[in-house]
């Protein structure tokens, strides 16, 4: 007892260590944070509970949200496959099919000033027959052939009916080569010579493997066309015998060669983003009106990318709905807890403790849980987004995309679409660094939200309440 | 030391107001151990809260030294009882998953006292209550309701404090603990100059203290 006279005396001392005391311990307690720390491990069957409560909405939370960049991801990658084109065609014709007039390098013009457009690529088709060309047709007339002649001359051609006739030679022209899916093909693999300039006028073409053959024709060789002749510089293989039968030719060479200066039977433009795709595509119907049938990539990658969008919402409520949970049951815990040490807390403002340290240390308190709860979450989460992600997919996919679909205008879709089904079922949620950040984050968000407001209300409470309850 | 005006505290009960402490004046020496005896809801526990600052009068002045506490903001009195308050309760009020030493250490904490010069002085007080040095680390639960009060009694000299609120502090004690912990209370007063109010409906502490006020419904009968 004696000893305490002298440290009555020694307060001046002590006024001196407070004032040198940080910022941090003067304001929220250096052990505060450390306190909450241990008051969550108070009660160790509860902690279990909550720990494993919060980490199942937070280990769904965190699948959500692989699902969704999962599905994100393989919606950008179809949307990039697809590409960013819109085809452009006259209103009323697909290749040799339908009726009407074709487009004009006015047209073409026009859609040039749109803008948002960074290339047109133009495309012309024609028939050689025996009475234009001396190459002779690699394919056979067949029954679809002869069907396809019969059906020509009940429409009043004054050709006499003839089973031996032979069939037509597709030829096709371009001005951009780079654009091989508005000739009906995918890529060319030249067995000899290589591909021509295409914005010359040079009476010169590349053919098809079969009708090279057929024809003994070689790089370097001649055939004629349109009275005109017309020299190969290469011979190709694309693959199929449809196109392997065709000759391709510049856009202007075939115009001029044809009498059709100026005609185009199809434009692909390229827009230079895909987000500016529909804009450019309305543009472009104003700009033509009637005339043509503009037909964008986007209208194929939609079908092909909309059960994607399904499992994409469905990932997104999950994930709000998993985060809202997990932050309702601590803001309960937290609750529960906080109106259970009441009178804890009216005991340490007693001692002078200020609203802000017991916020602190149940804040502190709240992390712990949380944390705990999102380590386990994790783990949780990384065994379960698989299995999940492949039940969602299974569930939004009965209906495959593109099935059914028989539009001429598939042919620059129809294989991406093919494609994206196809890597629907091995789509695969990765777990990066960032996902795991985000769970944590997310975790930190709810902790502060879940134990401050209760904390925070509780610390409004004057102290004598506390005295009062006794 | 301590000099009480003309206070008041009413209560909204419903329609009705209750004047738990009705127009009180008193004054209290510097270094005296003195109790507020009263039977249960004659207003003495309010009376206490309005002393440590843990509620606000409706009417009238509190002085402590030359500081006005019913005029203090709350963060000021928030370090009033940090500083200049030392709380001993009925139930003791130990934080239950603290140790004997880290209760002691945590008034010096929210007043921003480094820790080593924490430790040593919370040891040194825990001494001097007569808690043995076996039981420091013990938690509250471990230890029986007079060492609970002890403990008790040296947080609340932790910060060095110029008055001491005890209520009913040898309530939950048997009557010789009871007497030890007024001994010590009573010893404490004289020897370091601090003042001690007790709330108390026990007349044998009453006895034992050099000043003792007498409540009845809110008003004093000396």
């Amino acid at each position: 007892m004696s000893k305490m006279r002298s440290e009555a005396e020694s307060s001046e001392k002590r006024t001196e260590s407070r004032e040198r005391s940080s910022f941090f311990s003067k304001f929220i307690g250096g052990g505060t944070i450390s306190r909450g720390f241990k008051n969550a491990f108070r009660n160790s069957l509860r902690t279990v509970s909550i720990v494993l409560i919060l980490s199942l909405a937070i280990g769904m939370a965190l699948v959500m949200l692989m699902s969704y960049n999962a599905v994100q991801a393989k919606i950008d990658s179809v949307k990039s496959n697809i590409g960013n084109f819109i085809t452009v065609s006259p209103a009323g014709i697909r290749g040799f099919e339908g009726g009407g007039s074709l487009l004009t390098q006015d047209d073409i013009s026009k859609i040039k000033e749109i803008d948002g457009v960074s290339k047109v690529a133009q495309t012309l088709m024609d028939h050689l027959t025996t009475t234009n060309t001396n190459l002779q047709a690699a394919t056979e007339a067949g029954d679809f052939g002869a069907r396809q002649r019969g059906e020509s001359q009940m429409q009043g051609t004054s050709q006499t009916s003839n089973h031996d006739f032979s069939m037509p030679v597709m030829i096709s022209a371009t001005d951009d080569l780079s654009v091989l899916s508005s000739l009906n093909i995918s890529q060319l693999n030249f067995t000899s010579g290589d591909k021509f300039d295409a914005t010359t006028q040079d009476n010169v073409a590349i053919i098809g493997t079969d009708l090279a053959s057929k024809n003994n024709l070689s790089v370097g060789s001649n055939f004629q066309a349109y009275g005109k002749d017309v020299k190969v510089v290469g011979i190709f293989d694309a693959g199929t015998k449809f196109a392997n039968a065709q000759v391709f030719m510049p856009l202007k060479a075939l115009q001029n060669l044809s009498g059709q200066t100026d005609q185009i039977n199809n434009a692909v433009v390229q827009v230079t983003s895909i987000d500016r795709i529909s804009d450019v595509q309305s543009k472009i119907k104003t700009a033509l009106g009637d005339k043509a049938d503009v037909v964008s990539s986007q209208d194929t990658s939609n079908q092909a990318i909309a059960p994607l969008e399904n499992i994409k919402t469905i990932s997104l409520y999950s994930l709000i709905g998993a985060l809202i949970a997990g932050a309702i049951i601590l803001f309960l815990t937290m609750t529960m807890i906080v109106r259970e040490r009441r009178r804890e807390i009216g005991v340490l403002k007693a001692i002078g403790s200020s609203n802000i340290g017991i916020v602190t240390q149940f804040t502190a308190e709240a992390l712990v849980l949380t944390l705990l709860g999102s380590v386990v979450g994790i783990i949780l989460g990384l065994l379960l987004s698989n299995p999940i992600l492949s039940v969602l997919v299974s569930n939004n996919t009965t209906q495959g995309p593109g099935a059914g679909s028989h539009n001429m205008m598939m042919r620059t879709g129809a294989g991406v679409i093919a494609g994206a089904q196809g890597t629907l079922n091995n789509l695969t949620a990765n777990v990066g660094v960032d996902i795991i950040l985000y769970g944590l984050g997310a975790a930190v968000i709810i902790a502060i939200i879940g134990s401050a407001i209760p904390a925070y209300v509780i610390s409004k409470v004057r102290p004598a309440e506390v005295l009062r309850s006794e | 030391m301590l000099q009480v005006k003309n206070l008041s505290k009413v209560f909204q009960s419903g329609e009705s107001k209750v004047s738990a402490v009705n127009n009180i004046s008193f004054g209290v020496p510097e270094g005296t151990f003195a109790t507020i005896i009263g039977k249960s809801g004659s207003g003495k526990s309010t009376l206490l809260a309005l002393l440590g600052a843990l509620d606000r009068p409706s009417a009238g002045e509190i002085t402590v030294g030359d500081q006005v506490i019913t005029k203090m903001g709350d963060k000021r009195q928030i370090d009033y009882r940090r500083n200049q308050i030392g709380f001993v309760f009925q139930s003791y009020n130990l934080v239950p998953n603290l140790t004997a030493l880290e209760n002691v250490m945590l008034p010096m904490e929210f007043a921003g006292i480094e820790i080593e010069k924490r430790k040593n002085r919370a040891a040194e007080l825990l001494k001097e209550v007569g808690i043995t040095e076996d039981k420091f680390e013990r938690r509250p639960a471990k230890l029986s309701g007079g060492e609970q009060q002890r403990v008790a009694i040296a947080r609340a000299l932790a910060n060095s404090p110029k008055l001491i609120l005890a209520d009913e502090p040898t309530g939950n004690l048997d009557s010789a603990t009871g007497k030890i912990i007024v001994d010590l209370l009573k010893n404490l007063a004289k020897r370091e100059k601090t003042t001690i109010i007790a709330v108390t409906h026990d007349e044998s502490i009453a006895r034992a203290s050099a000043l003792t006020f007498r409540l009845k419904d809110g008003k004093l009968a000396r």
